[in-house]
């Protein structure tokens, strides 16, 4: 542990200046779930933290508009709580409720949720921490010096959108299901306000893997936004994992369709627990579009996803893993009127 | 003459518990104690060239750091004498996270600071290791054990069945860490520790720092989970004795949970050889079965122990068990619920599985037809052996009889394939010499000071109700002291000789303090419970020593408990042999597209002997089944061979069960004294519990899904 100066400021704009004045080191933190986490394991050593949690008015949760908004300090548990998303948009709750525990829920926010880090075993462990004892090599927690997971204990991770650098997964529930529902991020910085597509918010590792977010530092997260549409009503979030409850996605899907009768007419479409980012699965969707929804068809179509994934030694199951996920995922989905 | 049944009573401690009343070992109050951490080594074998104190040191807050250089050499090992004391802080590196200093600090802050910026100013000369049990690992071989001739029976076999089956390394995740808290009191050390044999960690102190043993008091009251854990003579603990010593102050250490990962004991990885074989009838008539461990040279976790149950499951006339350790760079493995038993019914319940389907018989019956009661490893009498009571009741119970044997013939309504599977558990039934000192006070009180460690089993309350049920004493009185030195010697808890043998001399105790009010009453009969009944007799209390021996121990076993020895008896007694035995059914849902397992029940029927008190032993089994489900579905610490440490090293990642995981559990008794064991008749059931749960569940999956999956954990990739 390093000392580290407290700041709590009552608005974003107050938040985005109190970031330009500290300099180096300055961290935002909101539930602290992750970034505490972080501290710990010697991953995060930051020397000022400025915790967002005062900022008036960031956790109002609106679904009155053209688009549902979530101020970026919404608790998961109240979002996936919230009756119309509830009812109207079961992927939305359903991501966050299938996320973590109950207490962790109750602290995170969901626009934190957003820049969770990888549970790459390989990177969580070795930045010289005492209470995790390791010290292996991760090109995402210390540029340059290799990876240990390609060649290594690689059960957990990606088999999408890896490089030769990182292989590490995407650990999100929720961003998932925001990528299928092409939602943004609204965010603040010293430029002033704009707008990401959720889509383009998160890099792919390539040969830079510490590289996560289409983020500026300084930059915070104000809220996340999502289109309405009726899709959300026929829509699931269907995630596999070790255990019945707190456990990251070995394998998840986001799905919403809009059908006619048992034609599909569109699909939304995003994977988890399987790519390096929340992974859109477009190819898919073209698949599905148009024909007569079944098993079959779904699970046909859902392979396609996996056409290009390149598995290492212990994870090649995650991509029949993640086409049976998928294909589940679409019956339930269209089970829901 | 054998006890009756025992009522159930509340747990005795169960209130405070909940309200978070119970003092654990770092809870225990200190004055103005200094905090610990630990610097593990980044080597997993090799030397420590170098370290900087001096970059610890200028952290505020930081008051000193031990290094090798803070300990006496240690003396060289006496092939006779008692095993060696664990060894402190050293410039060797035998594995990865073992301790290299002790950082002591104000606060827990600025010693895990202190100890960050210690592990990173190490230098270390690094050897080549082995860090995990290989497929062809060099063999130790240890002593085998065989019966009859078994290669002859197996070539003469109508099925045989041959397979490898393996075990993870699996490491126990109380919620209570490992910790320790000395504080020094004129002249003496006081030491607090989560501790199933608080006078191991004191000899292993004593030696460690070259003190009399006399000098040193080591208590564990209360222990938030221990499985073995903690009933060895621990590391870190005469690491901080020694920084007490030398800081003058209290000192206080726990670790992270990291940590617990690299520097206890743990299950070791094993693998387990079966050849099993059946006549036409469906006699099992040939067991070939060979287990290979990790260990480490000298390690207390001895490879012969597989044979003491798997030899005893089924009258096989015919056994040749031969067992191995193979030495790996970790440290050294030891006990963990359900020890050996635990991988050798895995093993060969899981053949037995594949026996039956070969054969073309009910895994049920194929059981039942195999009981004894002869011990096929010595020719003498099985005491009180109801394994067969245990599976028909347990039949009867899960409604066996509804299970249709074809693969994936049983659907459930969600769409999901229903399998069922049996398994058999067994565990030997070892006792202690030991003796009790009890004392009834006319101010109310009931004083019950023995050997024993409470680490969450209801020791208490077992002990409360054997003396409620022969004593009319005032329940809310009663003490029961535990795990101090100071009041007794304490000999190991664990193994399940704990309730046998300290309950045996409690009931002894309970028996002579009625005869002692009998004598003192004489002709006069006052009124009131006996508390009261004293005070009519203006006698302030009695006091009464209740002793136990086991079958065949004589009084220099007693003397050797005096002593503070070890002396433990069984499951190979002079006349006979006593065994605990358990039978496991298991229903699992089996998602057909995802292969998504979930137990959605189990029945478990226990044959432990009369059943001390039922609330607390159903509460063992509950956490046995559970913790089973957890071994079977989830947990196994995972090792990178190129580096040696354990990557899952947290309660994210090293996958134990949830509630979410828990279908419904069904615990029965049979509740039959086993009365060559001891006048109560109790046989112990705290290790049994796990023993064969994870066949069960296998064998269901086998019926489910037609795979056969001959490791743990079984995980979706093993079956999609
Ligand atoms: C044991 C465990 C299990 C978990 N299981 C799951 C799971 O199954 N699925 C899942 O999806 N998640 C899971 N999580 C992760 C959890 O959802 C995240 O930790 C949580 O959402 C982060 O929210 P927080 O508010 O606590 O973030 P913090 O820890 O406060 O912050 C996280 C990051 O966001 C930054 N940040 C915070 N607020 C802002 C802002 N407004 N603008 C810019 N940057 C900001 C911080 O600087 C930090 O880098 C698990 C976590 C744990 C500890």
């Amino acid at each position: 542990m390093q000392p580290f100066t407290y700041l709590t400021p009552g608005s974003a704009e107050e938040a985005v200046a109190a970031y330009a004045e500290a300099g180096e080191g300055a961290v935002f933190v909101a539930g602290g779930t992750n970034l505490y986490d972080l501290m710990k394991l010697g991953i995060a050593r930051p020397s000022h933290l400025i915790d967002v949690t005062g900022i008036e008015g960031l956790d109002t949760i609106s679904t009155e508009g053209e688009e549902l908004r979530f101020g970026a300090n919404a608790k998961m548990s109240a979002v996936a709580a919230h009756d119309h998303v509830a009812g109207q948009y079961p992927v939305l709750s359903e991501s966050l409720w299938k996320a973590a525990a109950p207490q962790l829920r109750n602290m995170a926010t969901v626009g934190a949720n957003l820049l969770q880090r990888t549970r790459c075993l390989y990177f969580r462990n070795g930045a010289g921490s005492v209470s995790t004892v390791g010290v292996y090599p991760c090109n995402k927690r210390a540029p340059g010096s290799g990876c240990a997971a390609i060649g290594g204990l690689d059960r957990g991770q990606a088999v999408l959108g890896t490089s030769e650098a990182c292989t590490a997964v995407s650990p999100g529930d929720w961003p998932v299901a925001l990528t299928a529902l092409d939602a943004s991020v609204e965010v603040l910085g010293r430029d002033g306000a704009r707008r990401i597509p959720i889509t383009e918010f998160y890099r792919l590792p390539g040969s830079t893997p510490d590289v996560e977010f289409a983020l500026a530092p300084g930059e915070i997260v104000t809220a996340v936004t999502v289109p309405r549409t009726e899709a959300g009503r026929r829509s699931t979030y269907h995630k596999l994992r070790d255990r019945a409850s707190y456990a990251f996605a070995l394998a998840s899907a986001a799905v919403a369709l809009e059908m006619e009768g048992e034609t599909v007419r569109r699909a939304r479409i995003a994977l988890g627990g399987v790519a390096t980012v929340p992974w859109r699965a477009s190819g898919v969707e073209a698949a599905l579009a148009g024909r007569r929804l079944s098993r079959d068809l779904a699970l046909e179509a859902a392979r396609g996803a996996f056409a290009e994934a390149r598995p290492g030694r212990q994870n090649g199951f995650k991509i029949d893993l993640g086409a049976q996920t998928l294909a589940d995922a679409l019956m339930i989905a269209m089970d829901r009127a | 003459m054998p006890s009756a049944p025992f009522p159930e009573i509340a747990r005795v401690d169960a209130r405070d518990k909940v309200l978070g009343r119970t003092l654990y070992a770092a809870d225990v109050p200190q004055t103005d104690p200094l905090h610990a951490m630990l610097v593990p080594a980044a080597i997993t074998r090799g030397r420590l060239v170098s370290l900087d104190p001096g970059v610890a040191g200028r952290v505020p807050g930081v008051v000193r750091v031990l290094t090798s250089d803070d300990f006496p050499v240690p003396p060289e090992p006496d092939p006779d004498g008692p095993p060696p004391p664990p060894p402190t802080l050293t410039a060797q590196i035998a594995y990865f996270g073992q301790p290299v200093a002790l950082v002591v600090a104000e606060s827990l802050e600025a010693a895990i600071e202190g100890a960050e910026a210690l592990a990173a100013s190490a230098t270390y000369e690094a050897e080549g290791f082995v860090a995990v049990l290989g497929a062809d690992s060099p063999r130790e071989e240890v002593e085998p054990r065989r019966v009859g001739d078994a290669e002859a029976a197996l070539a003469a076999a109508a099925t045989r069945i041959e397979d490898l089956y393996e075990i993870p390394v699996q490491h126990h995740n109380p919620i209570e860490l490992i910790a320790t808290s000395v504080r020094l009191s004129e002249g003496r050390l006081i030491i607090d520790e989560p501790q199933q044999g608080v006078d191991i960690a004191r000899f292993g102190v004593a030696g460690a720092l070259q003190m009399d043993p006399e000098a040193i008091t080591v208590r564990s009251a209360y222990i938030g989970g221990a499985f073995g854990q903690k009933g060895f003579a621990q590391r870190q603990t005469a690491i901080v004795a020694r920084a007490a010593i030398l800081t003058g102050r209290p000192v206080k250490l726990v670790t992270p949970r990291g940590q617990l990962f690299h520097l206890t004991y743990h299950r070791p990885a094993s693998r387990h050889q079966v050849r099993l074989g059946a006549d036409a009838g469906g006699r099992l008539t040939g067991l070939a079965y060979d287990a290979v461990q990790e260990n480490t040279p000298g390690g207390a976790f001895a490879a012969a122990d597989y044979h003491e149950g798997a030899g005893r499951l089924y009258g096989i006339e015919n056994y040749s068990g031969t067992a191995a350790d193979v030495f790996v760079d970790r440290h050294a493995p030891g006990y963990m619920r359900g020890t050996h038993p635990y991988g050798a019914c895995f093993a060969i319940e899981s053949a037995l599985d594949e026996l039956a389907i070969a054969s073309g018989r009910d895994p049920v019956e194929i059981r039942l037809a195999n009981d004894t009661a002869t011990d096929p490893l010595t020719g003498n009498p099985l005491s009180a052996r109801h394994l067969n009571a245990c599976l028909r009741e347990g039949a009867r119970r899960f409604g066996w009889e509804r299970r249709t044997a074809e693969t994936a013939s049983m659907w459930a309504e969600d769409g999901s394939i229903i399998g069922m599977g049996v398994a058999s558990g067994i565990f030997p039934a070892a006792v202690a010499a030991g003796e009790v000192t009890l004392r009834v006070s006319a101010n109310g009180t009931t004083r019950l000071i023995a050997s024993g460690h409470e680490m969450g089993q209801g020791i208490r309350t077992m002990l409360a109700n054997t003396i409620l049920q022969q004593l009319d004493v005032d329940p809310d009185g009663i003490e029961i002291v535990l795990g101090d030195t100071d009041a007794s010697p304490q000999f190991m808890t664990a193994g399940q000789w704990g309730t046998t043998s300290i309950v045996s001399a409690t009931a002894d105790a309970a028996a002579r303090l009625a005869a002692a009010y009998a004598e003192l009453a004489g002709e006069r009969t006052p009124a009131g419970n006996l508390n009261v009944r004293l005070a009519r007799l203006r006698r302030p209390y009695l006091e009464v020593k209740g002793r136990q021996k086991g079958p065949g121990q004589d009084a220099s076993a007693l003397e050797e408990f005096r002593q503070r020895g070890f002396p433990l008896a069984g499951p190979e007694y002079p006349q006979f042999t006593s065994m605990s035995h358990i039978a496991h059914f298991a229903e699992v849902h089996v998602e057909p597209t995802t292969r998504r397992v979930r137990v959605a029940r189990m029945v478990s029927i226990v044959d432990c002997g009369r059943v001390i008190s039922p609330r607390t032993a159903r509460s063992q089994v509950y956490g046995g089944v559970v913790w089973a489900i957890g071994h079977t579905l989830g947990e196994g610490s995972e090792i990178d061979p190129r580096f040696g440490g354990v990557l899952n090293d947290d309660l994210a990642d090293y996958v134990v069960a949830v509630n979410a995981d828990i279908g419904e559990i069904d615990v029965g008794f049979i509740d039959e004294p086993d009365p060559m064991i001891s006048d109560v008749g109790a046989k112990g059931l705290g290790e049994l519990t796990m023993v064969g749960a994870s066949a069960a569940i296998a064998n269901a999956i086998r019926h489910a899904t037609g795979r056969r999956i001959r490791k743990l954990p079984i995980r979706v990739d093993d079956l999609l």
